[in-house]
């Protein structure tokens, strides 16, 4: 009952937050003129022809449209899986079981997995690219306007399908009040067989919530890759005459790359879903030890997880090589190398999904070849750091908020990708396998350097968004906190794996108790940095200083001033000739 | 600013180096683990530097040409391109051979010593110690089969031997972690999978249990207790820990104690029991 309380807060907020939004963009007519004598500064948001307040946004099939959706909903479900994570490392506090039980704790981390991974960095990036990815190729929209809104719609019952369990809790607490049956809402507790869902463990735990969980990653599965398809169509089909492959920016490529990923590993992930939700229910055995064997749902699962973790990255990736240059008045160094490299990575992805599984006892020969792999692949990775660093010198270094997001990513991803070379070592993976260290490894790469590089994408973009300016200073603070308290809330993980901590642990032998209070008190620095970054979001949309000039980043001066920042360019002169005419006409009277 | 930016990594590159000096600290306690450390104390020779010179080169690049008033347009450079990655690419082969020696080692990579590529109880060669580990939701047993006796106390293993440990599950996979031995092998139901390891000093190691396997997982804890030969062949003849084995297998512990073939005369064993047993006894309850 206890661990329902905090997440059922944080989306009621998030919902209040969405209301708040809606009600904000939408009700304002475009033309008045309030504000204090400002024109409404809604650049981004053409209104023109569209209907208004909710039905607005519930119908809308505009790619900048969808876009801000996803990107609130991602936000939303970041905060949700936020709140996990502070759950997690609050009852990380103490070695005994202080707050949560240990069922609670393995449900805890389920859902933190579940949401973080597959409800915030895809559909965030998925938003991001929606808003800006038709205006960098010159094209009106994506090319399948419609599919990409069914896509977003299926995320948000999805959401709710895997998250049920704690809905259902509340809402079957709640209705045992009145004389109606609730035993069925009862029934489903979170799920807690953690985001891996091995069996044994997955077939033999009765939860019906399971299956509830499982249908609803299915969903998110089939959105994933309709977003995806659309973008590959889009890249294809939809690029302005002078944008050969040659001239396709970073950020496309690496969409199109993380695309042609979800096509091959999503169906996939789908198709197991469906033999293990057939093993739980129909009596198949799949994956059971007297058919296929619990080896088989590993691998089946692996193959996609492995590029699934790509998936999450290279839009970051994408997103790091398109700013930098702009953000440090340079071309990208060697632009074709990280190309090649984001390709390489692509394919790569695919042949190293055992090195998950290195201590099931496959083959000794099959661990040799996997190793060799996941050192290949840390190749193109770190020609990224290079190009990057190559990137900067005898650059213009402006230290502005989203240049110190991308540092924080460049000297994160230097401990990140480095620890990621030992666990591709064999036999030390025997030792740091299912250890803190792997939570650490990966954490410092999926909070320092993909969260990182959409809170500097939200910063770089912010005026075509709202046609303001954030509060730089505070800014400048969120993302040096984001970046500082990534390492120290991860870097004490990888020593806690070391001394031999396993992970999915909610009680821990006494003396790794002072490295887990470091931890814990990195994250409340991370947690400290979200709500900085909330609020200057928040609230510079709403009052932040009006942006006038179109060319915020300076990027007249080395002809960097993109397609995106030239249609703002224009919506800023269309309001400034709208503006005159008002104040020539009586059009400003309320 | 900038010298909150420095503060953190060189924060970060101290813990790197507290990782560097981490693990070595940890004595030595069998074979695998010397072996599995050094590779890891090889590999932080090389990361460290490395970790610490990418880092050092992105400060210096920030501090020299932040405001910088002549920004140079970006130039080409194919060499140093193909240099970085050659570079790279070695330092990731020596990655690759290192490890790969390690894996080699019989010690570290167990290969099922039968033509059916099955590991199966029984078949460790006549000087190795061989004990079954079963693991369940969420306990351990540990059989002898050699001395009859099984426990679900904790492992107990004669130091500087040749251990073989068959690991089988009887619900869910687990997995039986010894850090501080170096050992990690998961376990899968109906099946058995071979750790292989050789001890060296005598010591007591926690067991973890490294594979989420339900509500009792972080509890699943146990011991390894390495002890020196007398004080090991005491123990089973005791029937392994008093507290499980007295009544079911103390009878069977005469006749199967001779037959351990380290060929050690079970007379003489039998006159240092009873100190030899007093003093684990004691430890282990504490
Ligand atoms: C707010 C910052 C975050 C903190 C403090 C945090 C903390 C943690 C911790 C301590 C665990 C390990 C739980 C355990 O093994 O007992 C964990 C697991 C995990 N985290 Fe995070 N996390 C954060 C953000 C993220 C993000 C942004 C992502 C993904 C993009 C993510 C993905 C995961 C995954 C996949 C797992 C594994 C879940 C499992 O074992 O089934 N986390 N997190
Ligand atoms: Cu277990
Ligand atoms: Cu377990």
């Amino acid at each position: 009952m206890f661990e329902t309380i905090p997440g059922i807060a944080i989306s009621a907020a998030v919902l209040l937050l969405l209301v708040a939004f809606f009600r904000l963009r939408g009700d304002a007519p475009a033309e008045s003129v309030s504000d204090g004598g400002y024109v409404p500064a809604r650049a981004g948001l053409t209104t023109h022809g569209k209907p208004t307040g909710l039905t607005r946004w519930l119908t809308t099939v505009d790619h900048k449209d969808i876009g801000l959706l996803y990107i609130l909903f991602g936000t939303g479900a970041a905060l949700w899986g936020a709140t996990d994570a502070m759950m997690i490392r609050t009852e990380l506090i103490v070695p005994e079981t202080a707050i949560w039980g240990l069922e609670t704790y393995n449900a805890v981390f389920t859902t933190h997995g579940f949401t973080m991974l597959f409800f915030f960095v895809t559909p965030v990036f998925t938003g991001i690219a929606n808003y800006v990815l038709p205006m960098l190729l010159g094209a009106d929209d994506l090319a399948f306007p419609r599919v990409n809104a069914i896509a977003f719609w299926l995320l948000p019952p999805s959401l709710l399908l895997v998250r049920g369990g704690l809905i259902t809790e509340v809402a079957g607490k709640v209705l045992a009040v009145l004389p109606v049956p609730v035993g069925a809402l009862l029934a489903l507790e979170p799920v807690g067989v953690g985001w891996t869902m091995y069996t044994p463990l997955s077939t033999a735990t009765a939860n019906q919530q399971i299956d509830v969980a499982l249908l609803g990653l299915h969903l998110s599965g089939i959105a994933t890759t309709m977003a995806a398809l659309n973008f590959i169509v889009t890249i294809f089909t939809e690029r302005a005459d002078d944008i050969g492959w040659n001239k396709l920016d970073i950020f496309s490529w690496n969409i199109l790359v993380m695309s042609g990923l979800v096509i091959f590993a999503f169906p996939l992930l789908g198709s197991a879903l469906v033999l293990l939700l057939l093993d739980r229910n129909f009596g198949t055995t799949f994956f059971a030890v007297e058919g296929g064997g619990p080896i088989l749902w590993q691998h089946l699962f692996w193959f996609f997880g492995h590029p699934e973790v790509y998936i999450l990255v290279l839009p970051a990736f994408g997103l790091t090589s398109f700013m930098l240059p702009k953000l440090v008045g340079r071309r990208l160094f060697g632009f074709r190398f990280i190309v090649y490299s984001t390709i390489a990575i692509g394919v790569l992805s695919f042949g190293v999904w055992a090195h998950h599984m290195f201590t099931t006892g496959m083959d000794p020969r099959m661990r040799a070849s996997f190793m060799a792999i996941s050192l290949a692949i840390a190749i193109p990775s770190a020609i990224k750091e290079f190009n990057w660093i190559a990137t900067m010198w005898n650059g213009r270094l402006r230290l502005t908020a989203p240049l110190l997001c991308i540092l924080g990513i460049m000297s994160t991803f230097v401990i990140g990708g480095i620890t990621g070379v030992f666990l591709a070592a064999v036999p030390v993976d025997f030792v740091l396998h299912d250890t803190h260290y792997v939570v650490g490894h990966f954490h410092l790469i999926v909070v320092g350097v993909i969260p990182l590089s959409m809170v500097a994408a939200s910063y770089y973009w912010f005026p075509i968004i709202t046609g303001r300016m954030f509060n730089r200073r505070l800014a400048k603070a969120q993302a040096l906190l984001l970046a500082v308290g990534t390492v120290f809330t991860f870097v004490p993980l990888l020593i806690l794996g070391y001394l031999g901590m396993p992970r999915r642990y909610g009680v821990y032998p006494a003396e790794f108790t002072t490295l887990n209070q470091a931890a814990s008190l990195g994250a409340f620095v991370l947690a400290l940095s979200v709500v900085l970054w909330l609020v200057n979001m928040v609230q510079s949309a709403r009052v932040g200083p009006v942006v006038e000039d179109a060319d915020v980043w300076n990027l007249k001066e080395t002809g960097q001033f993109t397609r995106e920042w030239q249609w703002f360019e224009e919506q800023l002169e269309d309001r400034q000739a709208e503006l005159s005419r008002g104040t020539d006409g009586s059009a400003t009277s309320d | 600013m900038r010298s909150v930016r420095r503060a953190s990594v060189v924060t970060a590159l101290l813990a790197l180096f507290a990782l560097a000096t981490g693990p070595s600290v940890v004595a030595a306690s069998s074979v695998t683990e010397q072996l599995i450390s050094r590779l890891n104390r090889q590999l932080l020779y090389m990361a460290v530097p490395i970790a610490v010179l990418v880092e050092v080169i992105l400060l210096y690049t920030v501090w020299r040409f932040h405001d910088n008033d002549e920004p140079s347009p970006t130039r080409e450079n194919r060499q140093l391109e193909i240099t970085w990655t050659i570079a790279t690419a070695l330092v990731l082969l020596f990655v690759g051979t290192a490890s790969f020696h390690v894996l080699a080692h019989p010690m570290v990579t167990s290969t099922p010593e039968t033509a059916h590529g099955d590991y199966q109880p029984g078949e460790a060669p006549d000087d190795a110690v061989e004990v079954q580990v079963t693991t369940e939701q969420w306990a351990y047993t540990f059989d002898y089969p050699d001395a009859n006796v099984t426990t679900s106390e904790e492992l107990v293993i004669p130091a500087n031997r040749t251990v073989y440990l068959y690991v089988t599950s009887e619900d869910v996979i687990h997995s039986v972690h010894v850090p501080e031995l170096g050992l990690k092998q998961d376990a899968f139901p109906d099946q058995y999978q071979l750790i292989r390891t050789q001890t060296t000093g005598t010591g007591e190691y926690r067991m973890y249990c490294a594979e989420l396997c339900g509500t009792g997982h972080a509890e699943m804890l146990s011991t390894v207790r390495v002890v020196e030969q007398q004080e090991y062949e005491a123990w089973l003849e005791q029937g392994g820990s008093n507290a499980t084995a007295n009544g079911t297998a103390s009878g069977d512990t005469a006749p199967s104690g001779s037959n351990s073939t380290d060929g050690t005369p079970t007379g003489d064993s039998n006159a240092t029991n009873a100190t030899a047993t007093a003093e684990p006894t004691a430890g282990g309850d504490a």
